[in-house]
């Protein structure tokens, strides 16, 4: 069932032109914005990784605004009802909705991918090519996790689309997508360190430069259950709430 | 005289009361203020590990930059959102000159960016240390509005597509993102391409990122003036490619029937 949700949903969002234009030109945007940085500074030879970093900000993106949304896009769409009366837990109906923006961030990293290769030559050499097949989908399956629990929290949050207009850059910086975290202020290390993004961008950098890449998924995928877990119990709440209170459909 | 003034005025405080999606103070805070705030911590920490440029660059830069984001979607909210709002067709039969009632409307949004672009400033100075003279203020408030004002037209001349194009926002997110990329703000300009570059200097916020660097290098307003002199060119050929597309687009629409069809 979250399979062909998630699947479902997918289809549904590669539908909206704004949502394909979003997830392909702007993180080309920033993969180019990246590669001229890393070119003019003394790190040219990272180009790879400033592309997949690129491309993984974009998987963040789509999972922070679509995520964020869901249940107020279901709400906004008339179908939020129809999708709680479904004779199944909550999370199994909402969870697709968060996988499918992080399957839909997938399209940010190919157009990064390939972008860097066609345009600035830079050869897609992954030191661990089979690591990086692994570590890509697993990092969007683990965000697509974290998502649900953007998804529940914020749909309590009446000022919900400012907080996620805020949180782009702070995710991007705190989670080493472009600069390594090692040049932040030690205070932000715990905090990257409860990020599944800080793991799963970890990973896949790991796989593009050599290193331990399953270590790294393996923690970015655990924490993601937690976020699951948690992320399970806010909706009951809110699921709960919405319905003792008659404002399921009520923004 | 007085009555275009008072419909500049008025008109275009009333219209960002009803037309502008953030003023809340939560979207306000966390859109307009706390979001510019991160992005200049994630270029200056960016620049610093790669020593592309010093802090002073991305402060200021992405400080001038900030701007971009109030007066870009608000100058898009400023047209885009009478045709959602289903108030277009009101507005449009008004015997006002058009020009005066949507270049107006920019005003309040360059103000709004103004005062977002100094908020930016003043906090990636404190948060990264950075020491402004000053003397350079009252320049380098000049360059912001110069900025403020060029960015506010370029938002109405993209919300003036939205008098014919259905999705409008796609169209300002991406000039948001181009915004980032081509004036110079966080990659320095001489690294671009030719052709990105050329693009770049016809496009708002390059000349007043560039004013204000000198600004606040100390080098004083006489050396920041000839940038600020095109950022002010660049404002003006935007605001008359906004009034001329919005007239244009105007007519279409009357002679289309599709003043409101979205």
């Amino acid at each position: 069932m979250i399979a062909v949700g998630a699947l479902l949903h997918t289809k549904h969002l590669s539908r909206s032109v704004f949502e394909i234009t979003i997830a392909l030109v702007v993180p080309v945007v920033q993969a180019s914005l990246a590669v001229y940085l890393f070119r003019a500074g003394t790190e040219p030879h990272r180009m790879l990784e400033a592309a997949v970093g690129a491309g993984l900000m974009g998987v963040w993106s789509s999972v922070l605004f679509g995520s964020g949304g869901a249940i107020q896009n279901q709400r906004w769409q008339g179908t939020l009802e129809m999708l709680m009366l479904a004779p199944r837990p909550a999370v199994l109906v909402i969870l697709p909705i968060t996988l499918a923006t992080g399957l839909t961030g997938t399209y940010a990293v190919a157009a990064t991918l390939l972008w860097g290769w066609l345009l600035y030559g830079i050869p897609l050499d992954f030191a661990r090519p089979l690591a990086f097949a692994v570590a890509v989908p697993g990092c969007i399956l683990a965000l697509g996790m974290f998502g649900l629990l953007l998804a529940a929290t914020f749909v309590l949050m009446r000022n919900a689309n400012a907080l996620t207009n805020t949180l782009e850059y702070p995710i991007w910086l705190v989670s080493g997508m472009l600069v390594p975290i090692s040049v932040l202020p030690g205070w932000t290390g715990p905090i990257a360190a409860v990020l599944p993004t800080t793991w799963g961008a970890r990973a896949v950098r790991q796989a593009v430069t050599g290193g331990a890449v399953w270590p790294s998924l393996g923690i970015c995928l655990a924490v993601s259950v937690l976020c699951l877990g948690l992320g399970t119990l806010a909706l009951t709440y809110v699921e709960r709430r919405a319905r003792a209170a008659a404002t399921l459909a009520l923004a | 005289m007085i009555s275009a003034l008072r419909l500049i005025g008025l008109g275009g405080a009333i219209a960002y009361r009803a037309l502008f999606n953030w003023t809340t103070p939560a979207m306000f805070v966390g859109t307009l203020l706390a979001g510019p705030l991160f992005q200049l911590l994630f270029f200056a920490y960016l620049g610093r590990q790669l020593g592309v440029a010093d802090d002073r660059f991305y402060i200021v830069g992405n400080a001038v930059l900030a701007a971009s984001l109030a007066c870009v979607f608000g100058g898009t909210m400023a047209v885009a959102n009478e045709r959602r709002y289903g108030t277009l067709g009101h507005v449009l039969l008004s015997p006002r000159s058009r020009t005066v009632l949507f270049l107006g409307r920019a005003l309040p949004y360059a103000a709004n960016g103004l005062l977002v672009a100094a908020v930016t400033l003043a906090g990636g100075a404190l948060l990264l240390r950075l020491r402004v003279p000053l003397a350079a203020l009252p320049g380098l408030a000049l360059a912001l509005a110069a900025g403020s004002l060029a960015c506010a037209f370029f938002g109405l001349l993209l919300g003036a597509l939205g008098l014919r194009f259905k999705d409008v926002w796609l169209v300002s997110n991406v000039a948001v993102a181009v915004l980032l990329l081509l004036t110079g703000v966080n990659v320095p300009a001489q690294t671009l391409p030719a052709g990105l570059r050329a693009i770049g200097s016809l496009l708002p916020i390059t000349h007043a990122a560039e004013a204000a660097r000198v600004l606040a290098a100390g080098d004083g307003l006489a050396a920041a003036m000839p940038s600020i002199g095109r950022e002010l060119a660049v404002a003006g050929a935007y605001a008359v490619a906004a009034a001329t597309l919005l007239r244009l687009f105007e007519v279409e629409s009357r002679r289309r029937a599709t003043l409101d069809t979205l």
